[in-house]
């Protein structure tokens, strides 16, 4: 993997939101991505796990330059995205797309699905209106739902068929890279199944590279090579699926896996769920992150914040100080 | 779309359109001249010559008052258009840019409000000079920055939906976001401003064309015409009465024509409220049926089909659906998107929306005090007395069930106070303490948040905490971890599952689609696809040895194995308006045979506690 051309290359990500409890209240920073490094390469499909509020959303918006970072910079196919003037960047938007995870907001309720599976491809001049009504059809058939369905508006769908639109939607002006924000999460297993076939599908056919941000880590398993595991704004492990999946190293990847949801496992047989809420990304604890929430947690966790250190060879990357320990 | 709501909008419609179009046809109607003045025959009151009188003047009232709606309509209508036109370009720029833009736009708008309307008024008189001309000015000027704000308020809550960053995502333009994305969508508040400014415009052309700063008598206009009116009151009442029941009568029609119009523009229908259908029968039947012995259900839904009128005929979104829950018992009904899980769930709430129509079915509750009686036959009022008390829902998007306006506190607190007569400080304690029961961390603060400030995990606890307010005894959840992280789905999960425990007897539905968390919350389950129960049963037994190949189909698709393609459902749930003949499933069945497509299969018994929907159940084993 670590030979294949990188097409998204992430460095030293750092996103603040500046918010305001009141008028004359004092400013806090919402600390939602901090110095991430990460990249995706040419085809390669790489999973962001994690809770919400962790920043996986924010990153995935960052890699698109939908969102400036504060520190920073992401390259893609080579270009800085913040160094290209509005108009090349747009231009560039055809190549990147997002998939979003709630299929009720993602959709314009006044608009027909069919218009909106084909402003992309209007949008770019991929297409002549004529066209783009026949590939509209195609694309429906792609996720599963009939051409006839392009006439009807958002509301008349139930929430699977919705997201499946919005994947339509992306498709539509064949990108190279597609950042999917919990795509599947609100699909029916069946339908899950499929559209985790088409996106692996694509990837092979099309060379599509794939940010896959998901709570699900059976599909992340699935369908990634490389996984990201991040905690309130941070990348607290990361290496190859398979290896990630068997051996976790963090504690929170551990604990993660356990509150997976399991067929073969049935209740009450996994460890109790981690308790409590992230915390607040404004005021994040000093030193480890995750040491409010951690049953390994001592007082060296508290002193400084643990590098993200090669922990295998393989690529697999742990930001632990007790991990040796643990293990 | 369109065609449904033009009955509504028939009526305003024509009204509004003929009050314009006989002001419009003043010169041709057969009416003298507004201006004649007839001093000899000053007030007369109505008669056959003079439909509505004459005024101070001895001018013909009726002439006047179809004159006069030419200067009234004409300036408050195009104030009203010309403000708009203004004050929404501000205000759609400055919540879409934000920054200098706003200060540049909005906040700059917002300065004009701070003049007294009158000595701004005055203030453009001076520039321009008395007339209907400077009226329009004036107003414009005024109106305005109220539109902006409006607009401004509704582009920012609009700017960060998901649907317009996908355009901003797809390379769009900000001026083809503004236009097609964001502009459609703030467009209702707005029509129902614009209602408000004409009817308001109407008002101060009548104050300021007294003043002399609008219309110049003796043209006519209804402003005018009431300010004239009123020295003669004593001698000729009437003459107030015609102009202020034109002004009022077309102010009411316009805010009518509005109201219809912003319905008719949102697609998604009217709200979800009572169900007209539910009226009917609740009143044509007995308003409770008799209450009957108890039963060990407590809740039992039997036979249920719902009906939904679509252009191509009728659908059935529903069909024949059984199912039951015991007291303590959780049932997950299971299925693909569009089998009916959420009708079902509403229809057991009395919340489905206006468009379904339940064709037949019973669904037996049985109350606090034992007592059993139909659900579809209560009326409205003693459903509503029962949603949120003994039988609460928890949808599958918390930030949506919330009112984003309203602490969250607040908000448990509103649910206990809609069915318990207690002081709003004892219903804010009870808040407090519900939110610490479902797991909010420091309670007593996070009950002042607004939803927003609290993220997925926690808003979905406080809808727990409202929906579990009045100790229900069916809680029904609509994908209640759907939308949640792994971890908090875990949390969740294990809080439902001790509310069960706590609460002595808590039945609950659970809808989802998620096999996993079945096997996780559930005691028994009904797996439904397209409408239809097809098995039904203890978890363990349907998943150990499912009885019917669309359940063991969706146990083979779930991601857990290490196959490299996932086994995935062939072909695509079959829509509702063209359902296959026989067995539903037959077009993607592995097992199909037959004799499967000619006859439905009938849910059968496996044994006491299992059914299936699937003739060659025995040969699946
Ligand atoms: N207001 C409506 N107008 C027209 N059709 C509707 C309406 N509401 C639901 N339907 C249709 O009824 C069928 C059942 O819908 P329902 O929402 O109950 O499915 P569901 O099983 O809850 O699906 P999901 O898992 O996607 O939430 C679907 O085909 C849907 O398109
Ligand atoms: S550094 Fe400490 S607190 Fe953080 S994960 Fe490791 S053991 Fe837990
Ligand atoms: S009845 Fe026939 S088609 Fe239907 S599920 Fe059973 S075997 Fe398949
Ligand atoms: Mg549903």
């Amino acid at each position: 993997m670590t030979t294949v051309p990188l097409l998204v290359e992430a460095k030293g990500l750092t996103k603040t939101f500046r918010a305001r409890q009141s008028l004359f209240g004092r400013r806090r920073d919402i600390l939602a991505v901090r110095d991430v490094d990460l990249s995706v390469g040419g085809q390669e499909a790489v999973g962001v796990v994690g809770e919400s509020g962790c920043g996986k959303s924010t990153l995935g918006r960052l890699l698109l330059h939908l969102l400036a970072p504060t520190a920073g910079t992401v390259r893609f196919d080579g270009q800085d995205l913040a160094a290209l003037g509005s108009d090349q960047r747009r231009r560039l938007r055809r190549r990147m797309q997002l998939i979003f995870q709630d299929p009720f907001g993602s959709l314009d309720p006044r608009r027909t699905v069919g218009n909106q599976i084909a402003d992309g491809m209007l949008i770019h001049g991929l297409a002549t209106d004529a066209q783009a009504r026949e590939a509209v059809g195609d694309l429906l058939e792609q996720v599963g739902l009939e051409p006839t369905h392009a006439t009807r508006l958002p509301h008349e769908f139930s929430g699977g068929q919705r997201q499946r639109i919005a994947v339509a939607r992306a498709l539509a002006t064949q990108p190279d890279f597609i950042v999917a924000d919990e795509p599947v999460s609100a699909l029916d297993v069946s339908i899950q199944a499929q559209v985790v076939n088409l996106l692996a599908d694509l990837r092979q056919r099309l060379g599509l590279s794939l940010l896959f941000i998901s709570h699900d880590l059976h599909v992340v398993r699935h369908l990634c090579d490389r996984v990201a595991v991040m905690y309130l704004g941070r990348v607290v492990e990361t290496g190859p699926a398979a290896a990630l999946f068997e051996a976790p190293a963090h504690p929170y990847t551990q604990a993660l896996l356990a509150a997976t949801p399991s067929l073969a496992r049935r209740r009450d047989t996994g460890r109790p769920p981690l308790s409590g809420d992230l915390p607040s990304p404004s005021d994040p604890p000093s030193g480890c992150s995750f040491r409010t929430r951690c049953p390994h947690a001592n007082s060296d966790c508290a002193a400084a914040v643990p590098p993200l250190e090669p922990w295998a060879s393989d690529g697999h990357r742990v930001a632990c100080w007790r991990a040796a320990e643990i293990a | 779309m369109a065609w449904r709501g033009t009955r509504r909008l028939a009526v305003p419609f024509l009204v509004v359109g003929g009050i314009i179009a006989v002001a419009l046809a003043a010169p041709v109607l057969p009416l003298g001249d507004p201006v004649t003045i007839d001093v000899s025959a000053r007030l007369t009151p109505p008669s056959a010559a003079h439909w509505l009188g004459q005024d101070e003047y001895g001018r013909d009232v009726l002439t006047r008052i179809v004159w006069g709606a030419r200067a009234s309509l004409a300036v408050s209508f195009l104030a009203a258009a010309i403000a708009g036109v203004f004050g929404i370009i501000l205000g759609l720029l400055g919540g879409y840019f934000r920054g200098v833009v706003e200060i540049l736009t909005v906040r700059s708008a917002e300065a004009v409000l701070c003049f007294p309307p009158l000595l701004l008024a005055l203030l453009v008189l001076t520039l321009l000079g008395p007339g209907a001309g400077t009226l329009i000015v004036a107003l414009s000027i005024l109106y305005a920055p109220t539109y902006a704000r409006v607009a401004y308020a509704e582009t920012l809550a609009a700017r960060n939906l998901d649907y317009v960053v996908a355009q901003e995502a797809l390379g769009a333009r900000s001026g083809r976001i503004l236009a097609r994305t964001v502009l459609p969508n703030v467009a209702p508040p707005l029509l129902v401003q614009f209602s408000l400014t004409v009817a308001s415009a109407m008002v101060l052309e009548s104050g300021l064309s007294f003043l002399g700063l609008g219309v110049v008598p003796p043209e006519p206009s209804w402003g005018l015409m009431i300010r004239g009116a009123r020295s003669t009151m004593d001698q000729a009442p009437w003459l107030l009465l015609w102009p202020c029941l034109a002004l009022t009568g077309t102010i009411v029609a316009l805010n009518l024509l509005c109201d219809a119009l912003r319905d008719v523009l949102d697609p998604r229908g009217r709200n979800v409220t009572a169900n007209p259908f539910r009226a009917l029968t609740g009143n044509l039947l007995s308003r409770t049926s008799p209450p009957q012995v108890s039963k060990p259900e407590l809740l039992r839904v039997d036979g249920l089909t719902l009906e939904i009128a679509a252009e191509g005929g009728a659908i059935r979104p529903v069909r024949d659906v059984s199912l039951s829950v015991a007291p303590g018992e959780t049932l997950a009904v299971v299925g693909e998107s569009g089998s009916g899980k959420t009708l079902t769930g509403l229809a057991v709430m009395g919340l489905l929306p206006p468009v379904v129509e339940i064709v037949s079915g019973e669904v037996h509750y049985t109350d606090r005090t034992g007592h059993t009686y139909d659900l579809m036959r209560l009326d409205d009022a003693a459903m509503r007395g029962l949603r949120g008390d003994e039988i609460a829902m928890v949808f599958q998007d918390p930030s949506s069930s919330l009112n984003p306006v309203h602490r969250v506190g607040d908000q448990v607190a509103e649910a206990i106070r809609a069915h318990r007569n207690v002081s709003a400080a004892e219903a804010w304690r009870q808040a407090v303490g519900l939110l610490d029961q479902v797991g909010l961390p420091d309670a007593a603060r996070r009950a002042r948040a607004f939803p927003h400030e609290l993220s997925g995990g926690q808003q979905q606890r406080a809808v727990i905490a409202a929906a579990i307010a009045n100790g229900p005894r069916l809680l029904i959840a609509d994908e209640p971890t759907t939308a949640l992280d792994v971890t908090i789905q875990a949390q969740i999960l294990a809080l439902m599952a001790g509310l069960k425990h706590q609460s002595g007897g808590m039945g609950m539905i659970f809808v989802t689609h998620n096999l996993a968390v079945v096997s996780e919350i559930a005691d028994r389950v009904a797996v439904m696809y397209i409408g239809e129960v097809v098995e039904e049963g203890p978890v363990d037994q349907v998943f150990a040895t499912p009885r019917h190949p669309y359940t063991i189909a969706l146990i083979e698709s779930v991601p857990e194995g290490d196959d490299d393609r996932l086994s995935a459902i062939p072909g695509t749930v079959p829509p509702l308006h063209d359902l296959p003949p026989g067995c539903r499933f037959a077009p993607r069945c592995g097992f199909a045979e037959a004799a499967c497509t000619t006859a439905d299969p009938p849910l059968e018994r496996i044994d006491g506690k299992r059914s299936t929907r699937c003739r060659r159940w025995r040969e699946l084993a």
